[in-house]
């Protein structure tokens, strides 16, 4: 669910797909591709600022110590 | 008795232990009607009758020796067709493992057979636990009992389904964004998902590692708990796995909720993303309902529904793509659009999205832990909506994100979805009740609780026969 205004991809979708060896998608179903990059810019645009040191989830932990 | 394709689990067991049902005619009964009426549901991609009847044998003849091995010996259940059993196929309904046959049970499928359950088959789901319903998926799509026109929820659609319409009366689903929750909630079920980690994953095929979770669908509160006990444990094979033993999570289920605390988090339905006016008053009537059985209701605030929606999101699409990107690469005509479309998203994430986002994650579990320190459980949304029909595509893409379920697959906690209600089209509404981590016991005594105080869990799907919906209320 958006409420934000609609964020557009900023680099050219079918390149990007090509260049992660999807030239079969980008062949077959460009419109899916253009779509999905689309909706990742807009997910991308509703995730929320974050201190960029702080710590991400889940913390590191080694196992062989337990 | 009463037609023994509504026998909840506990009845069963009940009637199994006073020698007025034996599992061989319980499961002969399930399976005719699965013949029967699965025609129109959809809800089983494949039906094990032989190894169901084999099972039902060897439960008979335990229990008549008087070797019960507990609450679910004998008792049918249904599973999602992306949990493996051993010797039969698991396809995720997609093409992309059309011929994919299980060689190992999953630790759950071990667990449920040691108590003694019957596998009486595979159920359907969205593709890959993932897309939607499709007409170029392998299998038929499921519909929801209520009114076949209708969805039935996903991506465990099968098993709120299957249950639903009677045709057993346990099932398993996997929930990674509220795949759980949102079958049992539009097809009148209740619904769990356990605290991540309580619940093995090992042989279920992943859709996102830190968000999947594997849980029961059931008509009753009750039968969760019981199928709870059955799959709960510590697995070392599920690198998620947590250290705990397993308990009796029903054992509080009659104890009531006088003095208990719950926190409405209305905002998340009146202002984040408004709900249906229905969902609405019916949330509004269950917090009375809850005050009347002396809970004490106060309203509690959680980040925006869509910030924490949207950190679940990022890192649903980062490891779905981890684990799809391969076939998608190789055959991607292999999948169904609305499946293809959302795997692809993750081709066109960053490190620098994903990290972001697992730094609100952190965030956001510690929002969810400060809520629940401060009172016993949450009530909360489900969907916003009731079912819609099938054929609406655009109905059907505007509810899948008009939910309140994915942020606890975000943060882990334990969320039930129970029945609240009958909108005016006859469609069930539904709630949701969230836990501390690792407390299902109270999680459930709140649902058991609300069950006694409503019983909407009485009403059945009027569409067949048999129960008219608002007598069988009661």
């Amino acid at each position: 669910m958006s409420d934000s205004k609609p964020a557009k991809y900023p680099l050219d979708p079918l390149a990007v797909a090509r260049a992660a060896g999807l030239d079969r998608c980008v062949e077959l179903f460009p419109d899916d591709v253009i779509a999905a990059a689309q909706a990742a810019a807009q997910d991308r645009a509703e995730l929320p600022a974050v201190d960029g040191a702080a710590e991400p989830w889940p913390p590191m932990h080694i196992r062989s110590a337990q | 008795m009463t037609d023994l394709h509504w026998l909840t689990a506990t009845e069963i067991g009940a009637a199994y232990a006073a020698r007025r049902l034996s599992p061989v005619e319980l499961t002969r009964a399930l399976l005719d009607r699965i013949a029967a009426r699965d025609r129109e549901i959809n809800s089983f991609i494949m039906v094990d009758a032989e190894g169901a009847l084999d099972a039902a044998r060897a439960a008979e003849k335990e229990i008549a020796a008087g070797r019960t091995r507990g609450p679910l010996h004998g008792v049918p259940i249904a599973i999602k067709d992306i949990i493996d059993i051993a010797g039969l196929p698991t396809t995720c309904h997609s093409k992309v493992l059309v011929d994919n046959v299980a060689h190992a049970d999953a630790q759950v499928i071990g667990q449920l057979r040691a108590a003694g359950a019957i596998l009486i088959g595979k159920l359907s789901l969205h593709e890959f636990a993932f897309g939607g319903p499709s007409k170029e998926l392998p299998f038929p799509f499921a519909r929801n009992p209520w009114n076949l026109d209708c969805h039935p929820g996903g991506s465990s659609s099968g098993s709120g389904a299957a249950v639903a319409a009677g045709l057993t009366p346990l099932a398993l689903g996997t929930d990674t964004g509220g795949s759980i929750r949102n079958p049992a909630g539009v097809c009148g079920l209740a619904g769990l998902k356990p605290t991540y980690g309580l619940v093995s994953r090992r042989g279920v095929f992943p859709l996102a590692f830190t968000l999947d979770h594997v849980g029961p669908l059931a008509r009753t509160v009750a039968d969760v708990a019981l199928t709870l006990d059955a799959i709960a444990g510590h697995d070392a094979g599920d690198p998620g796995s947590a250290a705990v033993s397993g308990r009796r999570y029903g054992s509080d289920l009659a104890r009531g909720i006088r003095g208990l605390r719950v926190g409405f988090v209305r905002h998340f339905h009146e202002t984040d993303i408004v709900a249906d006016p229905e969902v609405a008053t019916a949330l509004d009537e269950a917090a009375r309902v809850l005050e009347r059985e002396g809970a004490q209701v106060r309203d509690i605030r959680l980040p925006r529904l869509q910030v924490i929606a949207s950190v679940q999101r990022m890192i649903l699409l980062s490891e779905a793509w981890a684990v799809h990107a391969k076939w998608l690469r190789e055959r991607p005509a292999d999948y169904t659009a609305p499946t293809r479309r959302k795997l692809l998203c993750g081709a066109f994430l960053t490190s620098g999205d994903v990290v972001q986002a697992q730094q609100c994650r952190t965030q956001m579990i510690d929002a969810v832990d400060n809520a629940v320190r401060d009172v016993d459980v949450l009530l909360t949304a489900n969907g916003m909506d009731p079912s819609v029909r099938l054929d609406d595509v655009a109905a059907l893409a505007r509810t899948y994100p008009r939910q309140a379920r994915s942020p606890f697959n975000l943060t882990g906690h334990p969320a039930l979805a129970l029945m609240s209600g009958l909108s005016k089209s006859g469609l069930p509404l539904s709630l949701q009740l969230v836990g501390r981590a690792f407390d299902e016991v109270t999680l459930l005594r709140v649902g058991a609780a609300y069950e006694r105080a409503t019983r909407w869990h009485k009403l059945r799907p009027p569409i067949f026969d048999d129960v008219p919906a608002l007598a069988a209320a009661g």
